[in-house]
C-alpha cells in the first residue's frame, strides 16, 4: 500500500481510501449484477427448470451462463430510451439514481473484515472508519431514503399503476421501519454502542454468543422488515406485476430500468451485509479467536452471500401478501414483537445480565 | 345457491407463520438441490438444439414418398391424397411409363410432379390414410422450417429423399425407367 501511494504521489491513507471505494462499490455493484443471474438460475432450479445457461463469452466460453448479466447490460444499453409524453422529465431521469445511490451508500459503514496494522498505520476494512459517530444509524437512515427512488420514479412517470406502486411501497416502508428500528435498538442496547465494530466485538467469535441466539425474536422482526425495506417478495408492493402491471417502473425502459433493477439488488446486498453484521457476528469467524484478515473477509462474504441467497430463496417460496395483510402484519405483529423484544432485553439488562 | 366455504382450522404452530414458511423453504430447497444434482440429460427440460425429443409412434411429421428397392416410386398418381387433403396442399401431375419388372408389362402411371406445400399442410395424416398404395407416410421429422417460402414447396424428389439420411438409404433424383412420350389419341 505504501509503494502504491508513493507511486501515485499521495499519502497511504488517501490511496487506501480510493482502493476501498473501488473495492466496496465495485464489489457490491458487480455482486448485484451477478445476483441477477443467481436469482434467475436459482428460481429456475427451484421450479425444476434450467434457467439462463446460454450466454457465452465470445460465443464460445459458456461457464454455466455467467455471462448473462453482461449480455443483459449490453442489451439494456442499446435499447430505445423512452420518456413518456407527460412525464416529469427531470424527476424521471433522476429517479433511478435516487434509487441506486442510497442502496450503495448504506454499505459504507459496514466493516467487511478485520482491521489490521501495517507500517505503523491502522487500516480499517470499512469505508468509514469506526468511531465516526454515525455507526449503524447511518445505513438505517440511508435505507429510509431508498423509498424516495421508488416514490419519485412512480410519481414522475405519470402513470396510475406506477403511483399506486409507489404509494404502497412508501406505506410499507413507513410501517416496517418502526419495527425494524426498535429491533436494532435492542442490539445497540446490549452491545453498548451503535458503532458496527462495537456490535461485532460484543458478539465475539462463538456462534452461541451471536445476536441471532441472544435475540431470535429481534432477528425475525429485522429479517422480515428488511424484506419490506428492499421491496422484495413477499413484500414487493412497489411492483406487484399481477396487480398493477409493473408498479413503479411501469414506464421505465432501457438503462434506466436496469438501474432501478440493479438498485434493488444492491439494496439486497446492503441488507444482507447488515443482517450479517447485526445478528451473525459480522466478520467474526466461528471458533477462531483472532482470524487472519483474509479469513475474516471470507467469513463476512459467506455470511452476506448466504443472506443474499435467502432473499432469492424466499422470493421463490412465498407468494405476495395481500396489502391489508401486510399492514396487519406490520402494525399488529412486527411492531409489538419488536417492542416485546426491546422491553425484555431492557429488563434483562436491568437485572444485571 | 350459496357455497359453504370451509374454514381451515390452523393449529398454533401454523399460525406463527414462521414455521410454515420454513416448511415451504424446505420444499423449495429440496427441489433446488434435486435439480442441481440431476444430470442435464435427465432433467425435464429438453435443451432443444443440443437434445431432441424422440417422438412417439404414430407421430405425424414430415412426409416421405416411399420407393421400391430399385428406386421406383410407389405412388401411382391416383390423386386420392390430393382429394383427401383438407388443406388442399398437394398437387400432382401424372405421367406414364413402361414398367416391365413389377407389373405385367403394362403401361403404368406415376407422378411426374408431386408437390406438397408444407406451409399449408396441417399434418393431419389424411393423405397417408387415403393412399391405396401405402406410398406416402408421415414420419417423425418435425424440423420443417426454411428461410423462404419457395423452399417450403417440397417437390417429388424432395419428398422421396426426406428420410434418406435417417434410414441410410441413398438419395435418388431420377426414376429408374424413363417415361413414355405422351400418346396422342386419335379421335
Ligand atoms: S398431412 Fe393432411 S394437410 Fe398435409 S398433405 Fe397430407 S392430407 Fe394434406
Ligand atoms: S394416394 Fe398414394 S398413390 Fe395415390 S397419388 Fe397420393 S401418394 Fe400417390
Amino acid at each position: 500500500m505504501d509503494k502504491l501511494a508513493s507511486l501515485l504521489h499521495t499519502t497511504p491513507a488517501t490511496a487506501w481510501m480510493v482502493a476501498k471505494l473501488v473495492i466496496v462499490f465495485g464489489g457490491v455493484f458487480s455482486l448485484a449484477a451477478v445476483w441477477t443471474w443467481v436469482e434467475r438460475r436459482g428460481a429456475a432450479m427451484i421450479q425444476d427448470r434450467i434457467g439462463p445457461n446460454r450466454a457465452a463469452l465470445f460465443g464460445k466460453i459458456k461457464i454455466i451462463g455467467l455471462a448473462q448479466p453482461l449480455a443483459d447490460g449490453i442489451k439494456f444499453f442499446f435499447k430505445e430510451d423512452l420518456v413518456p409524453h407527460d412525464a416529469n422529465k427531470g424527476l424521471f431521469w433522476l429517479a433511478p439514481f435516487l434509487a441506486l445511490v442510497p442502496a450503495l451508500m448504506g454499505f459504507a459503514v459496514i466493516p467487511f473484515g478485520r482491521s489490521f496494522v501495517s507500517g505503523g498505520q491502522e487500516y480499517h476494512l470499512a469505508l468509514l472508519d469506526p468511531g465516526n459517530g454515525m455507526g449503524l444509524l447511518y445505513p438505517l437512515a440511508i435505507g429510509g431514503m431508498a423509498v424516495y427512488g421508488v416514490l419519485v420514479a412512480a410519481w414522475s412517470s405519470n402513470n396510475k399503476w406506477a403511483i399506486l406502486g409507489g404509494m404502497r411501497s412508501s406505506a410499507t416502508m413507513v410501517s416496517y421501519e418502526i419495527g425494524m428500528s426498535l429491533a436494532v435498538v435492542a442490539i445497540f442496547m446490549t452491545a453498548g454502542g451503535y458503532d458496527p465494530s462495537e456490535v461485532i466485538k460484543a458478539q465475539g467469535h462463538l456462534p452461541w454468543a451471536w445476536n441471532i441466539v441472544r435475540q431470535p425474536l429481534g432477528f425475525i422482526v429485522f429479517f422480515a422488515c428488511m424484506f419490506a425495506e428492499t421491496n422484495r417478495l413477499p413484500f414487493d408492493f412497489a411492483e406487484g406485476e399481477s396487480e398493477i402491471v409493473a408498479g413503479f417502473n411501469t414506464e421505465y425502459g432501457s438503462m434506466k430500468f436496469s438501474l432501478l433493477a440493479l438498485s434493488e439488488y444492491c439494496h439486497m446486498m446492503t441488507a444482507s451485509a447488515l443482517m450479517a453484521t447485526l445478528y451473525f457476528g459480522g466478520w467474526q469467524v466461528p471458533f477462531v479467536q483472532d482470524p487472519s484478515v483474509m479469513l475474516s473477509v471470507a467469513s463476512f462474504l459467506v455470511k452476506m452471500l448466504f443472506f443474499a441467497w435467502v432473499y432469492v430463496w424466499i422470493r421463490w417460496t412465498l407468494p405476495r401478501f395481500r396489502y391489508d395483510q401486510l399492514m396487519h402484519l406490520g402494525w399488529k405483529a412486527m411492531l409489538p414483537m419488536s417492542m416485546v423484544n426491546l422491553v425484555f432485553h431492557a429488563w434483562r439488562m436491568s437485572q444485571g445480565h | 345457491m350459496g357455497v359453504v366455504v370451509k374454514k381451515v382450522e390452523l393449529n398454533w404452530l401454523d399460525r406463527t407463520y414462521v414455521w410454515p414458511v420454513m416448511k415451504g423453504m424446505g420444499i423449495t430447497i429440496r427441489h433446488f438441490f434435486r435439480q442441481i444434482f440431476t444430470p442435464s440429460a435427465k432433467r425435464f427440460t429438453i435443451q432443444y438444439p443440443d437434445m431432441k425429443k424422440e417422438m412417439p409412434a404414430g407421430y405425424r411429421g414430415l412426409h416421405e414418398l416411399k420407393r421400391f428397392e430399385d428406386g421406383a416410386i410407389k405412388c401411382v398418381a391416383c390423386f386420392m391424397c390430393q382429394e383427401a387433403c383438407p388443406a388442399r396442399c398437394i398437387s400432382i401431375e401424372a405421367e406414364e411409363f413402361s414398367d416391365l419388372t413389377f407389373t405385367q408389362g403394362f403401361e403404368e402411371k406415376r407422378p411426374a410432379k408431386f408437390t406438397i406445400d408444407m406451409l399449408r399442410c396441417i399434418y393431419c395424416g389424411m393423405c397417408e390414410e387415403a393412399c391405396p398404395k401405402d406410398a406416402i407416410w408421415l414420419r417423425k421429422d418435425y424440423e420443417v422450417a426454411a428461410y423462404d417460402r419457395l423452399s417450403m414447396q417440397f417437390g417429388k424428389w424432395d419428398l422421396m429423399n426426406t428420410y434418406t439420411e435417417a434410414d441410410g438409404k441413398e438419395r435418388i433424383s431420377q426414376d429408374p425407367t424413363p417415361s413414355v412420350p405422351r400418346r396422342t389419341i386419335a379421335m
